[in-house]
């Protein structure tokens, strides 16, 4: 038995190359080097928190906010709390 | 001291004299554990994200307190009981909440319906007469960004004034609480 090797990248390689390329510059976290706007993430302050949801109600990706990994988890924490308290809808439709 | 904070959502019909009872409560429970009472705001009138026992509105109530160690238990479970017991006609939702207690007593809350004056465009909308309204030049189909009122006290605030506010504060309310029987 022999192996075959692939010579050709695959197309979705490609494309990943490609989409990786016409981002230009990194996304950087609003709240690193930030301390003012980490106080303000808060479950009271629910406009502020709606920033970080979809239309329909559900919580941003970090991909797309651009958020770390430790103020994403604080974020989606306090949206929680929010919800709890029916500041913030947990699915958003008009009723 | 440990500090605590309750945001408690009460019925839309809640009356001048169930609000004083509810204030009363938690002023005497908090007194009984050897605790201060920090303040006990009213948010105002707001339009539920979702409904809750049936009721698309709600009146929202931010109260907080201090107490020691020992008798933090047997006051929370106090305060948990009357909110299952004795309110549990008036409040819907309740959260209690550990705060930091070197942080300031300065919070943002989201507008309520109460303290927001009405936009002239938003009326023409509700009126039908949309005919009036101009197209805005700078208009990009962008959602408005809600704004946010600053409530609590400030740091240095809270220790000059310490002492005289609470009174201060009782006298607000009572005003809020009449113009709420009025209306």
């Amino acid at each position: 038995m022999t192996k075959k090797i692939k010579l050709k990248i695959s197309a979705r390689l490609l494309k990943k190359k490609l989409r990786k390329d016409s981002a230009g510059s990194s996304k950087h976290c609003r709240f690193c080097n930030n301390p003012g706007l980490v106080s303000e993430i808060n479950y009271k302050n629910a406009g502020f928190l709606r920033k970080f949801l979809t239309e329909r109600g559900k919580i941003l990706p970090a991909r797309i906010s651009g958020n770390s990994c430790k103020y994403q988890k604080m974020v989606s924490r306090e949206i929680k709390n929010a919800r709890v308290m029916a500041l913030l809808p947990y699915c958003a439709t008009s009723y | 001291m440990l500090r605590y904070e309750m945001l408690f959502l009460t019925i839309p019909e809640v009356t001048g004299d169930e609000v004083d009872s509810i204030k009363s409560y938690f002023q005497k429970s908090v007194r009984s554990a050897k605790g201060d009472m920090l303040s006990f705001e009213r948010w105002g009138k707001y339009r539920l994200a979702y409904p809750v026992n049936k009721n698309d509105y709600g009146v929202y109530f931010l109260t907080r307190f201090e107490v020691e160690l020992e008798n933090r238990d047997a006051l929370l479970k106090d305060i948990r009981g009357s909110y299952v017991f004795k309110f549990n006609n008036i409040i819907m939702k309740n959260m209690i909440c550990r705060l930091d207690e070197e942080a300031s007593l300065e919070y943002k809350r989201p507008e309520s319906l109460e303290d927001t004056p009405q936009d002239v465009d938003s009326f023409l909308k509700k009126n039908d007469m949309e005919g009036l309204l101009k197209p805005k030049a700078g208009f990009r189909g962008r959602k408005p960004e809600e704004k946010s009122i600053v409530g609590g006290v400030s740091a240095d605030q809270e220790t000059k004034a310490a002492a005289p506010a609470p009174e201060v504060v009782v006298e607000e309310e009572k005003l809020e609480v009449i113009k709420d029987t009025a209306e």
